[in-house]
């Protein structure tokens, strides 16, 4: 389990998918299932989730988190 | 008579080689000829010679177009047996020539509608490649989404497919992406609809490990890998990534591979310096993003295991810069839709495998060999952006013609034996060898010049040499994966050369590449007993590669490339090489004066 704090974005690769960008630039993606109020273009969030080591996708954005719990920031 | 017999047998290799070349006269196409009559003439001369062919030949002979009159060019119908009889007629002696009208055909350009707006097509010289093959024969296997039969794929052979996530035959796509990447490898071209695909003469093996919102798992896509070898795919693509490295995964494409598949993936869209699995694994083509321009596209991986670069778009400024192709669409069942990434890069480098594979070249090895000899180089790629350089479908066919290659098995034994296995990456390319090894010999030749002063065996003086001239040049395209690579740049760098290695620009910076820091280096050093030797070396070193650098390359930050960068270079050269004499001078004497 790990924690990730960064935005959310909407990312144009393939059909579009949706990112957790960190402050260093990092991206991961968020694995299908996250829950709604999560995917809002932009929102601060710190995000407990578990990178999928098992899971390859067409975005290949980078690691693959899925999401197990997360708060808004500020 | 051993001579006539070489002669002799050289003679009939000529004529041979004479004979079985295809000139224009031998395949050309004509259903007109070009009389071109003698200047002299005067109009009522020729008009009589027009009405006497009219008459003996009944075909009437026209001005080619307005120019032609003054010209004195007609053309008339007419098949080789008319040329020939012509030619054997009283016309010669009016005439300057009596030829075919051979018809000049562009290359094979297709009649695809949205063929215009495929910038990426045109970029790796398709046509060239149309010209000898279209891929036919040639199965290839896409693991991806799925792959639905939208309308501009309808003319293209499809063999049987497999849907992984739900467990059935039919693998049709509901997301958009496989189908998108199954046109740019066999979109059905020439078919008066839509756009083109590379090797559209080939069959298509969808393979259904993604769901519709475009993931999936390694087990799935692995067992979609050892389906479409048992199934006879010649080519994989897999425009897909992420996760780590699994043992089912590896063998998999180790099974494939020792089939004879020649596998292709995409290197990855998170702009980090490592292709992502499994374009990391050694025997799977990992291939990088270009947008329109040939630049790499802002979100490509590079750096540690990417072998080559294909158009993948970059929509930064609208839909014209993505890859174009049909795929399914919500609404209306299909629509012409403009993508970007290293998924649709990868496709191109797998339609240019299966042309490659038509044309008879089978092993797998020798169709990575081809597609990376054939690229484009692209010059001073430090940070590796694109492999071997930029795919080129033409040179590819060519060179896949020409020979079989079988790829150097000193490559294959360095690959198999751990050089380029999942932990270092070794990029060749980047280190131009000759510049370096003069660099180095350049600062010996200068050090043996000053041999009066100068104690040759010292080994601080040689690694002042070789690190003021050339560095550790071979650590330069030295990587271990998921690790940043400029600390290999660095310590592979001269002293001369530092100023560009953590950006890892290829020019030189005038700071660095000066007398500058051997100055400092002579300043500082001159009263040590040992380390003077390494001050003086370093700059005969850097004479010795700023000479070198301003005989071959005089690239450099600020002052270009031309004649400014060049009289800069002289100079520090030359300064370098005052400062090494007069230091070694001095620490001669000063030797002595501590020997006394």
């Amino acid at each position: 389990m790990i924690t990730v704090e960064g935005s959310v974005q909407r990312s144009g690769m393939g059909a579009g998918t949706w990112a957790l960008v960190t402050r260093d630039g990092t991206s991961y993606e968020i694995h299908p299932g996250a829950p709604k109020d999560l995917l809002q273009p932009g929102a601060r969030v710190r995000v407990k989730g578990e990178v999928r080591e098992d899971v390859m996708t067409i975005a290949m954005i980078g690691p693959v988190l899925e999401v197990k719990s997360f708060e808004l920031l500020e | 008579m051993r001579r006539l017999l070489l002669v002799g047998l050289f003679l009939v290799g000529l004529i041979w080689a004479l004979m079985s070349y295809p000139g224009l006269a031998n395949r050309g196409e004509y259903q007109s000829i070009v009389l071109d009559f003698r200047e002299d003439l005067t109009d009522a001369q020729i008009e009589s010679e027009l009405s006497t062919i009219a008459q003996q030949y009944g075909v009437i002979p026209r001005p080619n177009s307005i120019f032609s009159k003054t010209d004195h060019v007609y053309i008339l119908d007419g098949n080789s047996q008319l040329l020939k009889t012509l030619r054997q007629s009283d016309l010669k002696d009016y005439t300057e020539s009596i030829d075919a009208n051979y018809i000049y055909q562009a290359f094979a350009v297709p009649n695809d509608p949205g063929y215009v707006k495929q910038w990426n097509l045109k970029s790796i010289s398709v046509e060239t490649a149309w010209d000898q093959t279209k891929g036919i024969g040639v199965t290839v296997a896409v693991i991806d989404t799925g792959v639905s039969q939208v309308p501009d794929l309808k003319k293209t052979k499809f063999v049987a497919g497999y849907d992984f996530v739900n467990d059935k035959k039919d693998a049709s796509d509901d997301n958009g992406h496989g189908t998108h990447v199954a046109g740019t490898i066999a979109q059905s071209t020439n078919n008066n609809y839509g756009v083109a695909g590379i090797a559209y003469e080939a069959s298509l093996m969808p393979l259904k490990v993604l769901s519709a919102s475009g993931g999936g798992t390694i087990v799935d896509i692995a067992e979609a890998i050892r389906f479409a070898a048992d199934k006879g795919a010649d080519v994989i693509n897999m425009s897909l990534g992420g996760g780590g490295d699994t043992a089912i995964l590896r063998e998999a494409i180790d099974y494939a591979h020792s089939k004879g598949v020649v596998i292709v993936a995409a290197a990855g869209n998170a702009n980090t310096n490592a292709a992502s699995y499994p374009a990391r694994y050694p025997t799977v083509i990992a291939v990088s993003a270009t947008d329109s321009s040939g630049l790499k596209a802002p979100y490509s991986n590079f750096g540690a295991g990417v072998d080559i670069s294909a158009p993948g778009g970059s929509k930064v400024n609208g839909d014209a810069g993505g890859i174009l192709q049909e795929t399914i669409d919500p609404e209306s069942g299909s629509a012409f839709a403009s993508f970007q990434g290293t998924s649709m890069a990868a496709p191109h480098v797998a339609g240019v495998a299966a042309l490659i594979k038509s044309v008879g070249v089978k092993d797998p090895d020798a169709v990575a060999e081809i597609l990376k000899r054939s690229a484009h180089a692209i010059p001073d790629d430090t940070l590796n952006h694109f492999g071997a350089g930029l795919l080129n479908a033409g040179e590819a066919v060519k060179l896949a013609q020409r020979e079989n290659l079988d790829v150097k098995d000193f490559l294959r034994w360095l690959r198999d034996n751990g050089y380029f296995n999942l932990k270092f990456w070794f990029d060749g390319g980047v280190v131009a060898l000759l510049p370096k090894i003069a660099m180095v010999l350049g600062s010996y030749l200068l050090a043996w010049f000053l041999r009066g002063y100068l104690p040759l065996a010292s080994l601080s003086l040689g690694s002042g040499l070789v690190l003021g001239s050339s560095g550790l040049f071979f650590l330069r395209g030295f990587y271990i994966f998921d690790l940043p690579q400029f600390p290999f740049r660095v310590l592979g760098s001269s002293i001369a050369e530092l100023g560009g290695a953590i950006q890892g620009s290829a020019l030189l910076n005038p700071i660095f590449a000066s007398v500058l820091i051997p100055f400092c280096l002579v300043a500082f050093l001159l009263g040590h007993a040992q380390w003077k030797w390494f001050a003086i070396g370093s700059t005969l070193g850097v004479a010795s590669c700023l000479a070198v650098s301003a005989a071959i390359d005089p690239g450099m930050a600020w002052l270009g490339t031309g004649m400014a960068a060049r009289i800069f270079l002289v100079i520090n050269t030359l300064l370098c090489l005052g400062l090494g004499y007069l230091a070694a001078k001095a620490a001669h004497s000063g030797t002595r004066t501590e020997v006394l």
